[in-house]
């Protein structure tokens, strides 16, 4: 099978920095895929170029078996298959706008009438458990939570076949967190899509991913299958990594 | 016991209406131990930090509550009633160490600061000789040059050593640290947390740990309190906590983390995540009974109505939790 995003030889820099050294790997149509790592380590910048708001120095990014192009025509083209939610989701959905305009601002994207995105966002919705309601509010009226869940809707309305999250659950309380990673996980076997997972928790990604990749001072130390990987972790920067997670002790 | 704090209650005024962040919450604190303060967001945690240090918003107002620290009452409900202690006996670490240094000054300057509040009249040179052994003792590499760079020439998990090391300097009865490793990465956030308790071991004093994380809590505190909407619900040593909870909320927030050991299913269906369901109370309006009741999966009748005091679990003294269940027992 295809994969839905592969990566070969990614190299990049920032002046004295290495973001990315020598990154290759591959995440397989309609699987979970986790990046973990530090802060620092190239999570992030990972992510900005296989949404293609990243230049490569060196090395290739093909998303569903096409090579990345940064025209404009292609980036609009792009959205359609692929969909970021952004680590703050409060900061990716304008102020100034009702989160109906927001929305709205798909039906101009897809092309298709108003009436129709609206009423595929009223499944969404009540999928997401939001209330009708929100519909009318600003961002800054809605609490972390909700944010987080209307950035979802927003990127699901599109009708990606890729999804990537970067800290889906930073910032979260447990017990919402544990809600949004079930929804998370609901939508991805229901609409067979691919969800790519950036966190530094590695609890949630042993748990939801299948495949894994640990990433270090822009390097991937560590790649493949999570079971194995969580079980008998080859690199020494993984245990340290794993051996650092306070864990519930109990006597 | 070093610390108590009796009866506290916060109250913020909005413009029509009033919110009540914390009602009637009773902490104690030994000599030498770390207390696990721990709740939702929301829940009033850092508003207990903030009512101790005397940093609460314009906007909120102390209603009843007393301190005591090191010895002396402190009537909480008094403006600037610990002042005193600021920088002598009570000292701060907050979620972002950038926010508590001043990006003007160097962490040399900020650190004898310290020093000139606490011992006034000292010599400068003794001044900075002790501030160097103080960033040595929080491993800080290179003391000598620290002492002279700016905070932000420093990484997230220097700069909360640099302010570990000034509450090494003030020599407090109480330490505050309010999520003082939700910034920084797993690894870094094991080494601070060490630094805390040795810095706890070094001095002897009492530390408030506000957090989230119950893997911090069982990994590094003595004794825990569960906070809820402004209300403790249960207290006691974590050890009888995490063994019976007393209170469904703190067995099901313990049910709620993710062990690192977890193994996943082949089938993907059986990977959940425990939540639990409902949302917190509207904190204008607060319902009668239990506080907890519209999300309690044990909750009867009574619940509705009752609001219930705090009952003994087991035979331990020092642990208990509100809830009406326990109250036949």
């Amino acid at each position: 099978m295809m994969d839905a995003i592969s990566i070969s030889k990614a190299r990049l820099r920032f002046g004295q920095t290495i973001a990315l050294d020598d990154v290759s790997l591959a995440i397989p149509q309609g699987t979970c895929f986790g990046i973990v790592g530090e802060s620092g380590s190239g999570k992030t910048t990972l992510m900005r170029a296989i949404l293609g708001l990243q230049k490569l120095d060196q090395g290739d990014v093909c998303i569903l078996g096409m090579p990345l192009s940064h025209s404009r025509a292609a980036l609009k083209k792009r959205a359609r298959v692929l969909q970021p939610i952004f680590q703050d989701p409060a900061a990716s959905l304008s102020p100034r706008s009702r989160i109906r305009t927001l929305m709205g601002e798909v039906a101009t994207v897809l092309n298709e009438p108003l009436a129709v995105t609206y009423e595929r966002l009223g499944v969404i919705l009540n999928r997401l458990g939001l209330p009708k309601g929100i519909l009318d509010k600003y961002p800054h009226e809605i609490s972390g939570g909700q944010a987080r869940r209307v950035a979802i809707a927003r990127a699901l309305l599109m009708k990606p076949s890729i999804l990537i999250a970067d800290e889906p659950t930073a910032g979260l309380d447990v017990s919402v967190q544990g809600d949004l990673l079930n929804l998370l996980q609901d939508i991805r076997q229901l609409e067979n899509m691919t969800l790519v997972v950036i966190s530094h928790n590695l609890a949630v990604v042993r748990l939801i991913a299948e495949n894994a990749v640990v990433m270090r001072a822009g390097k991937a130390v560590e790649s493949g299958d999570v079971a194995s990987m969580f079980q008998s972790p080859r690199d020494a920067y993984t245990r340290e990594l794993l051996s650092a997670w306070p864990r519930l002790r109990v006597e | 016991m070093a610390i108590s704090v009796r009866n506290l209650s916060v109250d913020y005024n909005l413009s029509h209406v009033t919110a009540h962040a914390l009602r009637d919450i009773s902490l104690e604190i030994g000599k030498g131990e770390i207390l696990g303060l721990v709740g939702e967001s929301g829940s009033g945690k850092s508003t207990v930090a903030f009512a101790l240090m005397g940093l609460l918003a314009n906007n909120a107002k102390v209603t009843s509550g007393t301190a005591t620290i090191g010895g002396r009452s402190y009537d909480l409900t008094r403006r600037d009633a610990t002042a005193p202690l600021r920088g002598r006996g009570m000292a701060m670490i907050f979620q972002d160490p950038m926010l508590s240094l001043n990006p003007v000054f160097t962490v040399g300057t900020q650190l004898c600061e310290v020093l000139r509040r606490r011992l006034p009249g000292g010599d400068r040179k003794a001044h900075v000789a002790m501030a160097e052994e103080a960033l040595a003792k929080v491993k800080l590499s290179d003391p000598k040059r620290r002492m002279g760079q700016y905070p932000h020439e420093l990484s997230g998990g220097m700069r909360q050593r640099v302010v570990i090391a000034m509450a090494l300097l003030s020599e407090p009865v109480l330490l505050i640290a309010d999520e003082p490793t939700t910034a920084l990465d797993v690894t870094v956030e094991a080494q601070i947390m060490r630094e805390i308790v040795s810095l706890r071991d070094r001095i002897g004093c009492a530390v408030l740990l506000i957090t989230h994380s119950l893997g911090l809590v069982t990994e590094y505190c003595d004794r825990i309190s569960v906070l809820y909407a402004g209300e403790r619900l249960e207290h006691g040593t974590v050890k009888q906590v995490q063994q019976q909870p007393g209170h469904p909320y703190t067995r099901m927030l313990f049910d709620c983390e993710v062990a690192i050991d977890r193994q996943r299913a082949v089938n993907v269906t059986e990977n959940r995540f425990t939540v639990i369901p409902g949302e917190l109370p509207d904190p204008f309006r607060r319902p009668s009974g239990c506080i907890f009741n519209g999300r309690c999966d044990v909750s009867f009748d009574a619940c509705a109505t009752t609001v219930p005091d705090e009952f003994a679990v087991g035979d331990a003294a020092d642990h208990g939790a509100r809830c009406l269940l326990l109250a036949g027992s």
